[in-house]
């Protein structure tokens, strides 16, 4: 049991290696804005082999980092959007932008999704006053349909499978 | 994150935007407290259109409506202080909206809250193929540019979705013949 585990650990960090560009350098310029680095989530790597195999709603490889606590660091003070559009590239265009600069309530919302093959990528960086949340999901936008149109029959599907 | 997770199921690309946006705009994001930028292309618009339900009835019209749209683009800029735009940036992105193709359905104009709003629309061989909205108030700006079929009353549906602001087209129309009124004086 222990060395299927070891297995499934480096099967998990294998896939996080393999994750995109783009999020990474998000990461990396929200890190240098605020001086801090991610919240570690043990075994992480472990949901990528969960959905490799069971691809819940459609997804197939997600990529996540949080940040916490963000009010507790000097910021650089560089204009956030901007330095992550720098990041992405200009080859990828944030479809849903938002940006608030009311103070106490600063948020910067930067949505991106391409299309790659059959599959959709999608990159949504969440920076707030206290917390900054990056995702990259890599999902077949057919199978995601068919969970959303009937969610329950799916979850009670899903769930059976795991049982088993 | 809480306006990500709606729109989680939209996709990208860009697109020839067929109204451009002048350029001015994007510097008064500098000045404005808060700012959204939706850009929703054909593609997007189509797989955004699959996720929603037949069965319930609302999502089902606003998934018949957006079958008909080849793109959906806003900017929406709040501000603290009031007169942080000028009026030359309005007349630049009016200026587009000549006839015959562009023709103003609705005009509304509010001294006492310093508001007005505007409703374009565009027609090729008696189809309608384009709407476009300017909503400015003294600390809001708002600019929607729909690209396809959409008729005017479907704006109050198509409202709160996809970054399209509620817009009561029937309560501008009143403002409207109200501004005419005042215009024929």
């Amino acid at each position: 049991m222990k060395s299927a585990l070891f297995v499934l650990c480096l099967a998990g960090a294998g896939f996080s290696q393999a994750a995109d560009r783009e999020f990474h350098d998000v990461v990396r310029v929200i890190s240098q804005e605020f001086h801090t680095r991610p919240t570690s989530i043990p075994f992480f790597g472990l949901v990528n082999v969960f959905t490799e195999t069971i691809r819940p709603a459609g997804t197939r490889h997600i990529d996540l980092a949080i940040f916490e606590h963000l009010s507790d660091h000097d910021r650089d003070g560089r204009n956030l959007a901007e330095s992550i559009q720098s990041a992405v590239g200009r080859s990828w265009k944030p479809f849903i932008k938002v940006q608030s600069l009311r103070r106490g309530a600063e948020e910067t919302v930067l949505v991106y999704m391409r299309q790659e093959g059959r599959e959709w990528r999608l990159l949504i960086t969440s920076v707030e006053r206290d917390e900054a949340t990056v995702v990259q999901l890599r999902l077949n936008p057919d199978a995601l349909a068919k969970w959303m149109n009937d969610p329950e029959n799916h979850a009670r599907h899903w769930h059976g499978e795991i049982g088993e | 994150m809480k306006y990500a997770i709606p729109v989680l199921f939209l996709a990208l690309p860009l697109a020839a935007q067929e109204i451009k946006m002048p350029p001015g705009l994007d510097k008064l994001a500098a000045k404005a407290s808060e700012v959204v930028d939706v850009s929703l292309d054909g593609a997007l618009l189509q797989l955004a259109s699959r996720f929603l339900s037949d069965k319930d009835p609302d999502e089902a019209h606003v998934k018949q409506l957006v079958g008909g749209l080849k793109g959906v683009y806003v900017k929406s800029f709040e501000f603290d202080e009031a007169n942080q735009y000028s009026q030359t940036e309005i007349d630049e992105f009016r200026a587009q909206f000549r006839p015959p193709l562009w023709s103003r359905i609705v005009g509304a104009r509010s001294k006492k809250n310093g508001e007005n709003s505007e409703v374009y629309l565009k027609t090729e061989n008696n189809q309608i193929t384009g709407l476009a909205v300017i909503a400015a108030e003294a600390k809001e700006l708002t600019i929607v540019n729909i690209v396809g079929f959409i008729r005017p009353e479907d704006l109050r549906d198509l409202g709160g979705h996809m970054g399209i602001p509620k817009i009561d087209v029937g309560g501008a129309k009143k403002g409207h013949d109200k501004k005419d009124k005042e215009d024929d004086k």
